[in-house]
């Protein structure tokens, strides 16, 4: 531990150098008059934007939408994801015959699928629900699937000759022992989720985050839209921090392997 | 005499297909009777383990009958209990929560479980670690944790698969005092496979000796040494006797052991 505070101690401050750089850069260019004032505003427009976005009603409204969405998201696509994820892990046979078609549509852009998806749900909140629940379905299925099957096959023994019942193997072996997967998978899941629910509000809406970048930039008010931008980038980052601690922190109570 | 607690007849398991599998274990005949403390001793590959999951019904035999108090198992049987070669403690939970996990499952409240267990974690010598999690203990107090959870499921008998196959040889002599030990205080009937044989002399009644490829029973050698026993036994002439006696049969199968893991 002594060894990863003293780590973190040596990158504080070319951390805060590589920002100050890419602010005064930033600054620079504004400056210089190269670009069109309004696409690259100046650090103080940028502030202004950051606070009158956080200090208007409007945007903690649509933040609710987008967040209440996102949840919806992720509930739906990662409960299926769950599941699916199980069994694929739990069948050699399953694994074998289906998981190469996650591998290939994984990685494919599900904002195609959008289209289909507003015929499906209509235009409304549920079908922004959809888009971010396919994105996220893919990357838990897979996760969950690799954590089944990591789990050390001798704990599966010892649950089985305690004659444990088939809810007890979930939930006392399978469960904690893969808790480090699922987190991970939680994270891959959030930052999909988050991509799809944002990107199909950008698109046919009339709420939500995605829909405020969008309209801030047709009325061309950059310090708004670059406000709202940074709010989002900065929730996305902190959820991700906050869930890679918590997998870490679950790696850390797993066995130190021989 | 009483019937055997565990009667196995014409045991064999095999590998993929008929003509060109593993046979692991060939025709094997024994009983275990009530008290006893039975040693399975053959050379490494020649089927101990894949006899241990039969007996504890994880792995169903190709033909055979194994009977546990008189019932053919067709899985994990109530009245047997597992200790495994690997490490198998359950590395999330602390050492008095190993301990207590069958009884959890039985759905014994915590309380209860807790004082249950930690007679267990005593037994073994694990007082004061009962809040420690695996991973800050030796591999031999793992292995013991493993011992205590398995007993505190108070199996009528006790299957255990070289539990200290990875330790050193100091650790391992003493663990074998603590299971004399245990043995002796809750008249455990024991079946332990190992491969060490002074081992198997300073536990045993009654040790089985196998053949490497197929598995098969060579003999039973008859341990005579008085009881109760401690580690200090591997000093007596009788125990030197029984090892040479041991070794005679171990050495030929050891050799073609070795033998058939140089050609592959
Ligand atoms: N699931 C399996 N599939 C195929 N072959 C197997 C399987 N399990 C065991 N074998 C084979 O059966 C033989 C006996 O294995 P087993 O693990 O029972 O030996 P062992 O006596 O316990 O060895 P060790 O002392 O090294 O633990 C080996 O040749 C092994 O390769
Ligand atoms: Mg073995």
């Amino acid at each position: 531990m002594a060894t990863q505070e003293a780590l973190t101690k040596g990158l504080a401050l070319p951390r805060l150098i590589a920002i100050v750089v890419i602010l005064a850069m930033w600054q620079a260019l504004a400056l210089s008059g190269l670009l069109f004032r309004d696409v690259v505003p100046p650090l103080e427009a940028l502030v202004v934007g950051f606070v009158g976005v956080l200090i208007s009603p409007d945007f903690y409204a649509n933040l609710a939408i987008t967040f209440a969405e996102l949840l919806a998201a992720l509930a739906g696509g990662g409960l299926a994801g769950l599941v699916v994820g199980l069994c694929l892990g739990a069948s050699r046979f399953a694994s074998k015959a289906f998981e190469p078609w996650l591998g290939y549509l994984g990685p494919t852009p599900k904002i195609i699928l959008f289209p289909l998806l507003i015929l499906m749900f209509g235009v409304g909140v549920e079908s922004k629900m959809a888009m971010g629940a396919v994105s996220c379905f893919f990357p838990i299925a897979i996760s969950v699937a690799a954590g089944v099957r990591g789990v050390d096959p001798v704990l599966l023994k010892v649950g089985r000759s305690f004659r444990a019942r088939l809810d007890q193997m979930l939930i006392k072996i399978y469960l904690p022992a893969m808790i480090a997967p699922l987190l991970n998978g939680a994270r891959l899941g959030f930052g999909v989720a988050l991509i799809g629910v944002l990107l199909a509000e950008t698109k046919l809406s009339k709420q939500g985050l995605g829909f405020m970048v969008m309209d801030a930039y047709q009325r061309f008010d950059m310090p708004r839209m670059y406000g709202l931008l940074i709010v989002s980038v900065g929730i996305a980052a902190v959820v991700n921090i906050v869930l890679e601690h918590l997998a870490i922190q679950a790696g850390h109570k797993k066995p130190t392997k021989h | 005499m009483s019937a055997p607690l565990l009667s196995v007849d014409g045991v064999t398991r095999r590998f993929g297909p008929e003509t060109c599998g593993v046979l692991a274990v060939d025709n094997m005949s024994f009983d275990v009777r009530q008290g006893e403390f039975v040693s399975i001793i053959g050379p490494s590959g020649c089927g101990k383990s894949t006899l241990f999951s039969m007996l504890g019904g994880l792995l169903p035999p190709t033909s055979g009958r194994i009977a546990v108090e008189g019932d053919v198992i067709t899985g994990p049987h109530p009245a047997v209990g597992m200790v495994f070669q690997e490490e198998s403690c359950l590395p999330w939970r602390s050492v008095i929560d190993n301990v207590a996990f069958p009884l959890e499952l039985e759905g014994i409240g915590k309380s209860e479980r807790h004082d249950r267990a930690q007679h267990f974690v005593e037994l073994v010598g694990l007082h004061g670690f009962e809040k420690r999690h695996p991973a800050e203990l030796s591999g031999g107090m793992r292995q013991r944790v493993c011992i205590a959870r398995t007993l505190a499921a108070k199996p009528r008998l006790l299957l255990m698969d070289e539990p200290f196959a990875a330790l050193d040889e100091q650790t391992r002599l003493l663990l074998g005092d603590k299971v004399l030990q245990i043995q002796q205080e809750l008249h455990q009937t024991t079946l332990l496979i190992t491969h060490s044989i002074t081992e198997a002399v300073q536990l045993s009644d009654r040790i089985l000796v196998m053949t490497y490829r197929p598995g098969r029973l060579k003999r039973i050698v008859e341990v005579h040494l008085p009881r109760p026993r401690n580690a200090d036994v591997v000093t007596s002439p009788e125990f030197g006797a029984t090892v040479a006696e041991i070794w005679s049969d171990l050495r030929e199968e050891a050799s073609r052991g070795m033998a058939a893991s140089e050609v592959s």
